[in-house]
C-alpha cells in the first residue's frame, strides 16, 4: 500500500477480501476524502449504499448456504446459492462486474444507476424477498436445523461485550451494535432501518441475525431507491491529499470494519492500516468453541462467517516459556512433515 | 456340465456379481440425478447419455489415481479392509431373490445372515478407519461403531415382525408369502398385498434405519465431511478407494433389495417378469432415499442415538406387538 498512489489504493484494499470487497473500498475512500476534507455528493452516498447493501445480501445467503452445508444440508446450500445469483446480476446490472465492483472512487462512484436500471432491481428485490422469507421459514421451523445450531456455540452477552465481538456475531448475542446506525456513514442516516438482534446468543441467532439482515437490506435499497437525490455522481480532486491522518469505521457483512491513513502529503500513503471484523471475532469464538462436540466446531467456526484471507497472520506463542515467534507456509510444512515422521504413528 | 456353466453364469454374469456391481453403479446414477433434481440441480450431465455412465467413469478415473498407504498404517488391515466391504454386501446380495429365485439356494434363516453380515460391514468400516491411524479415520471408525448400536436394533425388530408374520427367515418365502388367494364368485384370484401396507410402521422404521446403515443424510455421521474430512475413508485413495465407493453402490443395491423382498413382496406382479418388478419396486426406495437425503441436515451422534432408542425402537417395538396381537387375533 504504502508503494502505490492513492488512486491505486483503492483496487488494492479491494481485494483484501473477495466477498466483502465493496466495503473495504467504502472504508478506504471514506478515509481518503476525510484527509481531503471534503464529503461525495448526495447521489454517490446513495449509490454507495445501495451497492453496499446489495453486497451486504449476497454476503449474507452465500453465509447461510455455507451454514446449511456445514451441518450436511445440501439441499439448503443449492436452493440459497441458486437464489443469490439474482443478487449477483444487479450488481453486474449496476457496475458490470458480478463480485468486485470497482464502483467506489475518492469523492464519489464511477457508476451511475439509471432511471431504466430501477425496475429490474426492483424486481430482483421483490424476488429475493420471498424467497428470503421462505429460507427464514425454513431456518425457524426445520428440525434437523434446530437440532443442530440451538444451544450450540453459546456466546453470553456479557462475554459478547468483554470480548469485543462485533456485527451479526455480536447481534446474535443481543449486542446493539451497528456501526450504520451508531455513527451514520453514507446514506444511512436518511433510510429508516431496524438494528436485528436477537437474544438466544447461539449459532441459530447469529444466522437469524443475518436472514433478517438481507431483508433489511432489500429495504434499505428501495429507500434509497425512493429518495434517491439527483446531481452529480463524482468530484475532481487534487491527486495528492494535504498531509494528516484519518480513521473510519464501516459495517461490513462481517462486522466492524476499520480503516487507518496517514498523509504526509506525499503521492503515497505514508502508513495504512486495516482491522478485519474476522479478526475482532476471533477471541469471542475462542470462547464460543468450549465445551462443544466436535460435530459443533464447523457450524459454530463458520457462524462468525471467518474470512481466512483477511485475517491471514499466524503467531505461536508457547504458554509456559512465553515465547513467541512466527512461521511462513514453508517452516510450517516442513514442521508438519517431522512432526508425522516423528510421531510413531501415536494416535494424538 | 451344463449345470456347471449355468451356476458359474449364475454367479458370475446374472444375476450374480457382474450384474450386481451394474447395478449399483446404475443406481448410484439414478441416486445422484434423483438428489440433483431435488436441490434443482442437472446432476451427472456430460458422460453417456444424461450422465448414465458417470458413477462408471468415476469408478475408472480412481482406479487409475495413485494408491498411498499411510507411513503407521496397519498395513494388512489397511489392504484387507476394501476386500471385506466389497465382499460381505455382494455375498449377502446373493441370497436375496432379485431374477425370481436367489443365486445361493434359499434356506430357512437365511434372513438371519443377511443381517447379521450387514453388521459384520460396520465391523469392517470401523477395522478400515482404526488401521489407518489417522485421528479423522478413527473419530469416524468410532462414530461407525456407535451409529450401529442406533439403527442396527429397530431395523432387526422391524425384519422381525414380518418374519413372524410370513412364519419364516428365509427370505424367498416371506416374498412369495405376500401372494394372497382370495376365492371371489367361485374363481380363485391372486393378489398382491405387501407388507409395506401391512405393516407401514414396521417399513417406515427400516427405511430410517436403511438411511443409517449406508451412511446417507441425515445419518452420514462416520463420514460427515465437513466435520472429520471423510471419516473412515479418509486415508484411502486410488484403487482402495473405487472399491470402497463400489461397496457403498453394492450396499444401496443390498438394502433396497432387502427392502424390497420382504416389504414390497419381491419381484411379484402382474405380467412383466420378476426381474422387472423387481428393478422398479427397489427404484422406488432408491428415489425415496434420495429424497430422504435432500430434505434433512446431518444430525450429531449423540442426537442420533437417543432418537433411535427414543422413537425407532418404540415404534418398531408397537409394529412388532401389533402383528403378533393381529395374528392372535385371526
Amino acid at each position: 500500500m504504502e508503494f502505490r498512489t492513492w488512486v491505486q489504493g483503492i483496487f488494492l484494499v479491494e481485494r483484501i477480501c473477495g466477498i466483502c470487497n465493496t466495503p473495504h473500498t467504502t472504508c478506504y475512500v471514506l478515509t481518503v476524502e476525510e484527509l481531503y476534507g471534503v464529503e461525495a455528493p448526495p447521489r454517490a452516498q446513495y449509490i454507495r449504499t445501495i451497492i453496499n447493501e446489495l453486497n451486504r445480501i449476497h454476503s449474507h445467503l452465500l453465509w447461510v448456504g455455507v451454514l446449511g452445508m456445514e451441518i450436511g444440508f445440501w439441499s439448503y446450500f443449492m436452493y440459497i446459492w441458486r437464489d443469490r445469483e439474482r443478487v449477483m446480476d444487479v450488481v453486474e446490472l449496476i457496475t458490470g462486474n458480478r463480485v468486485t465492483t470497482s464502483a467506489m472512487l475518492i469523492g464519489g462512484v464511477a457508476y451511475d444507476i439509471t432511471p431504466e436500471m430501477e425496475g429490474p432491481i426492483r424486481r430482483a428485490m421483490d424476488y429475493l424477498e420471498e424467497r428470503t422469507k421462505f429460507y427464514k421459514k425454513v431456518f425457524e421451523t426445520d428440525p434437523t436445523i434446530r437440532a443442530r445450531t440451538q444451544d450450540v456455540g453459546v456466546l453470553p452477552t456479557s462475554v459478547a461485550i468483554d470480548l469485543c465481538a462485533v456485527g451479526p456475531t455480536a447481534r446474535g448475542s443481543d449486542v446493539k451494535s451497528d456501526v450504520r446506525v451508531d455513527e451514520p456513514y453514507c446514506a444511512y442516516g436518511e433510510v429508516p432501518f431496524n438494528l436485528v438482534t436477537y437474544p438466544t446468543c447461539d449459532v441459530w441467532a447469529r444466522a437469524m441475525v443475518r436472514i433478517d439482515e438481507v431483508l433489511e437490506s432489500i429495504n434499505i435499497i428501495r429507500g434509497c431507491l425512493d429518495k434517491m437525490p439527483s446531481g452529480p455522481i463524482k468530484l475532481r480532486l487534487p491527486r495528492v491529499p494535504p498531509p494528516g491522518e484519518a480513521m473510519n469505521r464501516v459495517e461490513a457483512p462481517r462486522g466492524e470494519l476499520l480503516h487507518y491513513c496517514k498523509s504526509d502529503g506525499k503521492e503515497k500513503p505514508y502508513r495504512f492500516k486495516a482491522r478485519t471484523p474476522t479478526l475482532a471475532n476471533i477471541p469471542a469464538l475462542c470462547e464460543m468453541l468450549k465445551g462443544y462436540y466436535i460435530a459443533d466446531i464447523p457450524a459454530i467456526i463458520s457462524s462468525i462467517d471467518p474470512c481466512y484471507c483477511c485475517t491471514e497472520r499466524l503467531i505461536f506463542r508457547d504458554i509456559n516459556s512465553g515465547k513467541i515467534w512466527t512461521m511462513s507456509y514453508d517452516e510450517l510444512r516442513r514442521y508438519s512433515l517431522k512432526w508425522y515422521k516423528g510421531n510413531g504413528g501415536r494416535r494424538n | 456340465m451344463i449345470d456347471v456353466l449355468t451356476a458359474l453364469f449364475n454367479l458370475l454374469i446374472y444375476p450374480g456379481l457382474l450384474f450386481i456391481s451394474i447395478l449399483g453403479l446404475v443406481y448410484e446414477w439414478v441416486d445422484r440425478k434423483a438428489v440433483a433434481r431435488f436441490q434443482n440441480r442437472m446432476g451427472p450431465f456430460h458422460t453417456g447419455p444424461r450422465g448414465f455412465l458417470q458413477p462408471l467413469a468415476d469408478f475408472i478415473k480412481l482406479m487409475a489415481k495413485e494408491d498411498i498407504t499411510p507411513a503407521w498404517a496397519d498395513k494388512i488391515l489397511f489392504a484387507a479392509a476394501p476386500l471385506f466391504a466389497i465382499v460381505i454386501p455382494t455375498f449377502a446380495t446373493l441370497y436375496i431373490p432379485i431374477a425370481g429365485k436367489p443365486v445361493l439356494p434359499p434356506f430357512e434363516g437365511d434372513l438371519i445372515l443377511i443381517i447379521s453380515l450387514t453388521t459384520f460391514f460396520t465391523i469392517t468400516a470401523f477395522i478400515a478407519g482404526w488401521s489407518s491411524m489417522n485421528r479423522f479415520s478413527t473419530i469416524g471408525a468410532i462414530r461407525a461403531g456407535l451409529q450401529l448400536l442406533a439403527f442396527e436394533i429397530p431395523m432387526f425388530i422391524a425384519v422381525a415382525s414380518v418374519a413372524m408374520s410370513a412364519n419364516s427367515l428365509c427370505i424367498t418365502t416371506i416374498a412369495q408369502k405376500q401372494i394372497f388367494e382370495i376365492q371371489l364368485a367361485g374363481t380363485t384370484y391372486k393378489i398382491l398385498l405387501p407388507y409395506a401396507l401391512l405393516q407401514p410402521l414396521g417399513f417406515a422404521v427400516f427405511l430410517i434405519a436403511l438411511q443409517a446403515e449406508l451412511e446417507r443424510v441425515p445419518f452420514d455421521i462416520p463420514e460427515a465431511e465437513s466435520e472429520i474430512v471423510a471419516g473412515w475413508l479418509t486415508e484411502f485413495s486410488g484403487k482402495k478407494l473405487a472399491f470402497l465407493r463400489l461397496s457403498s453402490d453394492i450396499r444401496l443395491v443390498l438394502g433396497t433389495a432387502l427392502a424390497t423382498a420382504i416389504f414390497l413382496g419381491g419381484g411379484n406382479g402382474p405380467i412383466l417378469p420378476p426381474i422387472i418388478w423387481f428393478l422398479i419396486k427397489a427404484t422406488i426406495i432408491v428415489i425415496i432415499s434420495a429424497m430422504l437425503r435432500a430434505l434433512f441436515a446431518r444430525i450429531r451422534i449423540d442426537q442420533l442415538v437417543i432418537g433411535a432408542w427414543k422413537y425407532l425402537i418404540p415404534l418398531s417395538l408397537v409394529q412388532l406387538v401389533f402383528t403378533k396381537l393381529l395374528m392372535v387375533v385371526m
